[in-house]
């Protein structure tokens, strides 16, 4: 893969968050959101990001945009290395990337109307004004399924699925070349997610647009990933193309995540496979593998090692004990 | 429980000691420099002790405010319940005080929030959040009710859950926000939980651990609940029955299995048609297709819709659809829906129809 194709590369990166205790609020621990996370995304491609509830995505998302800055890490986009950037140089940087958030309602400003919101990324960086900015901001409106009179309101206005679109809107306006999007079709009904995810995969096609797109729906990512990482408490545990992912699931965390997940079944209860086990706390993660308090594959083993994340075939990465590479250079089978 | 309804304005207001909650035409206005907003434009349904009631339907359909109606959290001024009943329990809640409703709402009947951050104090830690509710409705001292807060916290599945009770709702991530709201709501053991889409910002393990607890709730309690969801997966697994909202209007009614096997109206039918479905099997993969869309837009609540709202976007609509509005009436057993061509809807096969996306 020539670098030239990637159009986003984050490397070894950490984030730690200091735990403050007492009345001199001392910092006594650190919660380790994320701990040494890498991955690349090519241009035109879809990186699906997953993962239990605080498992550090957002906080991926959210230090890539550098909103929150990495405790360690590097992070190049086109090439640039922004985390070394001044205010300055990477307010530029930021045309080319854009963030959708996960929380719509703290996101927006609550004084601007909802045409300004969306337009102002347009107004900042003098790519339209008067008429012309105007039917830019009703086209995004048209292409998020938000009426046109919508521009008036203020965000309290709005439903909470319509202020998702709003930031999907916002997110568009300066045609970037990746998009960083944190749930962001959590909200939508059905019938709305698809026009959404429709619009998404249209314009990755038109314009080469990159995503790295975090969800909790394995739905939406089957149908809108290239390929998906699995992350768990601050790592990503696997690593792969789409078909393989889903197909040969290879840590037992995705195993266990797939076989969890609902599948609408209409004619009766879907079952799902609950993980056991308590989430354990990113603060004092576990020893060796972080995954041995709740893994039903553990090994002694792994509780004092912690397994790198290894390509154990083409393309597809695992971090696991189980799945050194074989002589054959096939993966050992669980069990 | 509703044997038969011609239009949900005429609809009997059921006499049933069973039944907790009884939401009769309620209309709810927003007064905007535009104009009226007619965000929920007659909804009718009764809600039995210990059952759970599924609401889906489009975004800005009207969900989250009849949620809000009920809880009587519509801001004065900016908006109104302006026609209709809501009883909770025989007393008439549309006429109570802001006082006697402060003592029902977090305590007899409870909501978990669509966006967790509008509705936690961000300078109050979450453990604070929950025991002051403690404190409040069921008079238990601080040291109690804080332990109770940690209890609550541990049953939501948060790790760590004495420092997380310390912690600001900025420190938490999305899906823990939204846990520490359930866990609000779960603590003062309401007869009613209205639940504003609780589990969207939740990885499927704790969805369905979240989901359980609500159900555990309303078997120990009997508790009933309003679900307002988009996720019909959630839908098929909880609920006993469905409503359709459309445009501020209910557009069907009916058991769930009922409704997913044997949609009859046509934005039921694009709705379910939409789903993104999971693969089985040696399909599994990248899909990419394009997803099924209903295609046009919403209409505007701002002038009144005098036929059937969903007329602009339905390849079955007639000129009466466009100038009559449908009655919500029964097409089978329990099974209610507002559509003038049930009939030859019901005689095409499902895929037809929904206009494809262009
Ligand atoms: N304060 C307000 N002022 C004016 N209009 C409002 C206000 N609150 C809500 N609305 C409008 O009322 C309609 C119904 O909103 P509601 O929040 O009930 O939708 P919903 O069905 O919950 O949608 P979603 O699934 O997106 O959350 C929307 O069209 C919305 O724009
Ligand atoms: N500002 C902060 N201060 C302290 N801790 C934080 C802060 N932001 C996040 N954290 C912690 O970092 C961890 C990861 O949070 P993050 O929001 O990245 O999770 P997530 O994977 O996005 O989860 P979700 O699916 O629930 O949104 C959590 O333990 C969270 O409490
Ligand atoms: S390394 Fe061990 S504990 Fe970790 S996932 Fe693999 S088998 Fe399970
Ligand atoms: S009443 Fe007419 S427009 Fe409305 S859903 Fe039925 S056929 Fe379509
Ligand atoms: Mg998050
Ligand atoms: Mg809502």
């Amino acid at each position: 893969m020539s670098s030239a194709e990637v159009v986003l590369r984050v490397k070894d990166l950490k984030k730690h968050f200091p735990v403050h205790r007492g009345v001199l609020s001392r910092v006594v621990a650190h919660v380790q959101a994320v701990d040494g996370v890498s991955f690349e995304i090519r241009r035109g491609e879809t990186l699906c990001l997953v993962g239990e509830s605080g498992c550090g995505k957002s906080t991926v998302a959210r230090s890539i945009t550098r909103l929150e800055e990495p405790t360690a890490g590097t992070i190049e986009l086109n090439g640039v290395d922004i985390t070394a950037l001044n205010s300055e140089a990477l307010r530029a940087q930021r045309r080319e990337m854009q963030m959708v958030f996960q929380d719509p309602y703290s996101s927006l400003n609550p004084r601007l109307s909802a045409g300004d919101i969306v337009g102002e990324p347009l107004t900042n960086f003098d790519l339209a004004q008067g008429a012309e900015l105007e039917q830019r901001i009703a086209k995004l409106f048209e292409h998020v399924g938000l009426r046109p009179e919508a521009v008036n309101k203020y965000p309290h206005e709005f439903s909470g699925g319509q202020r998702q679109r709003l930031g999907i809107a916002r997110a568009l306006a300066v045609n970037p070349s990746l998009i960083i999007a944190d749930e962001p079709v959590s909200a939508l009904d059905v019938s709305v997610q698809a026009q959404v995810l429709n619009l998404l995969i249209d314009l990755q096609e038109e314009f080469n647009l990159a995503y790295l797109f975090v969800s909790h729906d394995l739905a939406v990512v089957e149908h809108i990933g290239h390929r998906v990482a699995v992350m768990y408490l601050g790592r990503i545990v696997e690593l792969a193309d789409n078909a393989d992912l889903f197909g040969t699931p290879l840590h037992p965390y995705t195993e266990a995540l797939l076989a969890a997940a609902p599948v609408l079944e209409v004619d009766g209860p879907r079952e799902r496979i609950i993980l056991q086990g308590d989430v354990p706390s990113p603060m004092n993660p576990p020893s060796g593998c972080r995954f041995h308090t709740r893994c039903p594959y553990v090994l002694p083993e792994c509780k004092r090692t912690d397994p790198p994340l290894l390509e154990v075939a083409p393309g597809h990465h695992v971090a696991c004990l189980r799945r050194p590479v074989g002589d054959s250079g096939a993966p050992l089978s669980i069990a | 429980m509703k044997s038969n309804v011609s239009t949900a304005a005429t609809a009997p207001i059921a006499t049933n000691g069973d039944t907790i909650l009884s939401v009769q035409d309620l209309r709810t206005h927003f007064y905007t420099r535009d104009g009226v907003v007619r965000a929920v434009d007659g909804v009718t349904f009764d809600l039995a002790r210990g059952e759970t009631l599924c609401i889906v339907g489009e975004s800005g359909c009207g969900k989250s405010v009849t949620a809000l109606s009920i809880l009587g959290l519509i801001p004065p001024k900016i908006g109104e319940i302006v026609s209709g009943s809501i009883r909770f329990d025989g007393t008439e809640l549309t006429t109570e005080s802001e006082r006697e409703m402060r003592s029902i709402r977090g305590n007899r009947i409870s909501m978990i929030f669509q966006e967790p951050m509008t509705s936690l104090n961000p300078v109050l830690t979450v453990g604070e959040q929950i025991s002051e509710s403690l404190r409040i409705h069921q008079r238990l001292d601080r040291r109690a009710a804080w332990d109770r807060a940690i209890e609550m916290l541990a049953l939501v599945r948060i790790a760590d859950p004495k420092r997380r009770a310390g912690e600001y709702p900025h420190q938490l991530s999305g899906g823990m926000r939204q846990r520490v709201m359930i866990a609000m709501a779960l603590a003062c053991n309401p007869q009613v939980l209205v639940a504003d889409e609780p589990t969207t910002a939740l990885d499927v393990t704790i969805q369905a651990q979240i989901l359980n607890l609500m159900l555990e709730l309303k078997d120990r309690l009997g508790t009933a609940i309003v679900l307002i969801t988009h996720d019909l997966g959630v839908v098929a697994e909880t609920a006993q029955r469905v409503i359709v909202m459309y445009a501020g209007r209910m557009v069907e009614e009916a058991p769930v299995r009922e409704l997913l096997n044997n949609p009859k109206h046509p934005y039921t039918r694009g709705l379910i048609g939409s789903i993104p479905r999971r693969k089985s099997g040696g399909a599994r993969g990248r899909t990419r297709g394009r997803l099924q869309e209903i295609s046009g837009l919403v209409p505007s609540l701002r002038e009144p819709i005098p036929g059937c709202a969903f007329a602009p976007r339905c390849s079955f609509a007639t000129p009466r659809c466009i100038t009559e509005q449908p009655p919500f009436e029964a097409h089978g057993p329990r099974h209610f829906a507002a559509c003038w061509e049930v009939a030859r809807i019901e005689a095409t096969s499902s895929d037809q129809l929904v206009s494809s996306p262009t």
